[in-house]
């Protein structure tokens, strides 16, 4: 993804953020309770400032196909499925409400990562605030958590439009980014913004997007991207996605894919409220 | 909320606690090697590793013998012998110019590429340097190759 398109986007998207009245501003704050524009605890990658009820809890299922959509020519990837016939990195990841406002989560990734993460809502949208925000924190490590730690620190800043839209900014510092050793590295930690948008087109259909510039340490790769439509079905949210790396994880989306591929993948993720 | 803030109060711990990926994990079989020169010195120009990679002064002394290429890696003169210093055998070529690793002919001889004169290096490998090692290598010139 170029570093202008990645530009003018996050500019749009902040834009739009920005601009959005106050009286379409959703006022419930009933954690149980669905919020139409933000159905979900995360849009592709990224963390969603969708907050859980007290010991309810949620659970996902993460999956990105291989095989990149560019490689070969239209015959081989329709002879692959599109990908499907090609291995993945799946995710699963659960997490559950310890107490009102707060949830913790672990999420593990098939190269044998292990995240652990925690979110607080601070700030409820509605009222006076015409945003919410959620303070995070997670730690991941590789080799189930036995390898070298990448701590992160962020927040992510939301406004719900009506039922209709979602738009997110994510400020988010992430520590030990860099993969090699601190002693042979510039830079080894990368603070990052996500910026991602939901948008509902039908009364349970979306459209998702999210990109993750990195602002300032380490940035190997290009920059993380992703866009999906999803159908949501009763406490179920089924979505198709495309992104540019297989990240799922702070520190993987941190450290961005090493080409301009696109992979296509799935989320399929379960409310227990 | 006591809850929360302790759980983000450890994380904002964890941040600061060394979980760095080790650097012995990337020199390998020099598990001690650092960017430094001391460094470089003993464990590079001065030591046969644990996988067999031949210690230069085995060719590059005085010792008993003409040092090869007229490059003497002996602890007394070898810094002298590389940073900034002219390579004998290829016309223009800088041994070690601190700060620019890539540029560095020591570095082109090590790693074998194009355009060097003679042998990639050490001589009889491989085994040759692994790519951490030199990595850890490049590293000491990157800093501006200072006599640490």
């Amino acid at each position: 993804m170029t570093r202008s398109f990645t530009l003018r986007l996050s500019l749009a998207l902040l834009t739009a953020f920005l601009s959005v009245p106050e009286a379409l501003a959703q006022q419930s704050d009933d954690d149980a309770a669905l919020k139409l524009a933000e159905p979900d605890f995360t849009l592709i990658a990224l963390p969603t400032a969708l907050r859980l009820p007290k010991f309810g809890s949620a659970f996902r299922v993460t999956h990105r196909f291989r095989r990149a959509l560019g490689s070969g020519d239209f015959g081989d990837l329709a002879a692959d499925l599109f990908g499907i016939d090609s291995g993945a990195q799946i995710g699963l990841e659960y997490r559950f409400g310890i107490i009102p406002n707060g949830q913790i989560g672990i999420h593990r990734t098939s190269d044998r990562t292990t995240e652990f993460f925690a979110q607080y809502g601070v700030l409820r949208q509605g009222g006076w605030s015409p945003l919410e925000v959620i303070a995070l924190g997670s730690i991941e490590g590789p080799d189930n958590f036995k390898d070298a730690k990448s701590p992160a620190l962020g927040a992510i800043v939301s406004r719900r439009v009506g039922d209709v839209a979602a738009f997110y900014l994510e400020p988010i510092w992430v520590n030990n980014s860099n993969p090699l050793p601190k002693e042979v590295v510039d830079h080894n930690d990368t603070f990052m913004v996500g910026v991602g948008l939901r948008l509902r087109i039908r009364p349970t259909v979306y459209l998702v997007g999210e990109v993750s510039p990195r602002v300032s340490g380490y940035k190997q790769g290009v920059t993380h991207g992703a866009f999906a439509i999803e159908k949501r079905a009763g406490g179920h949210q089924f979505q198709l996605n495309f992104s540019n790396s297989f990240g799922t994880t702070l520190g993987q989306i941190t450290r961005g894919p090493d080409g301009n591929n696109w992979y296509m993948g799935f989320n399929i993720s379960r409310k227990f409220f | 909320m006591r809850i929360v803030a302790s759980i983000l109060t450890l994380l904002s711990c964890l941040s600061f606690v060394g979980c760095d990926q080790k650097l012995s994990t990337l020199a390998g079989p020099t598990p001690s090697l650092e960017p430094t020169f001391s460094s470089v010195q003993s464990q590079i120009f001065e030591t046969t590793d644990t996988a067999g990679r031949q210690a230069c002064i085995n060719c590059h002394t005085n010792v008993g013998r003409n040092p090869s290429a007229g490059l003497n890696l002996t602890h007394a003169v070898a810094y002298d012998q590389i940073v900034n210093v002219p390579s004998s055998r290829k016309p223009g070529a800088i041994r070690v110019i601190p700060g620019d690793p890539e540029n560095s002919y020591l570095v082109h001889k090590l790693e074998g590429r194009a355009g060097i004169v003679g042998a990639r290096m050490p001589s009889g490998g491989p085994p040759y340097l692994t790519d951490g090692q030199i990595l850890i290598l490049k590293r000491w010139i990157a800093l501006g190759a200072p006599r640490n």
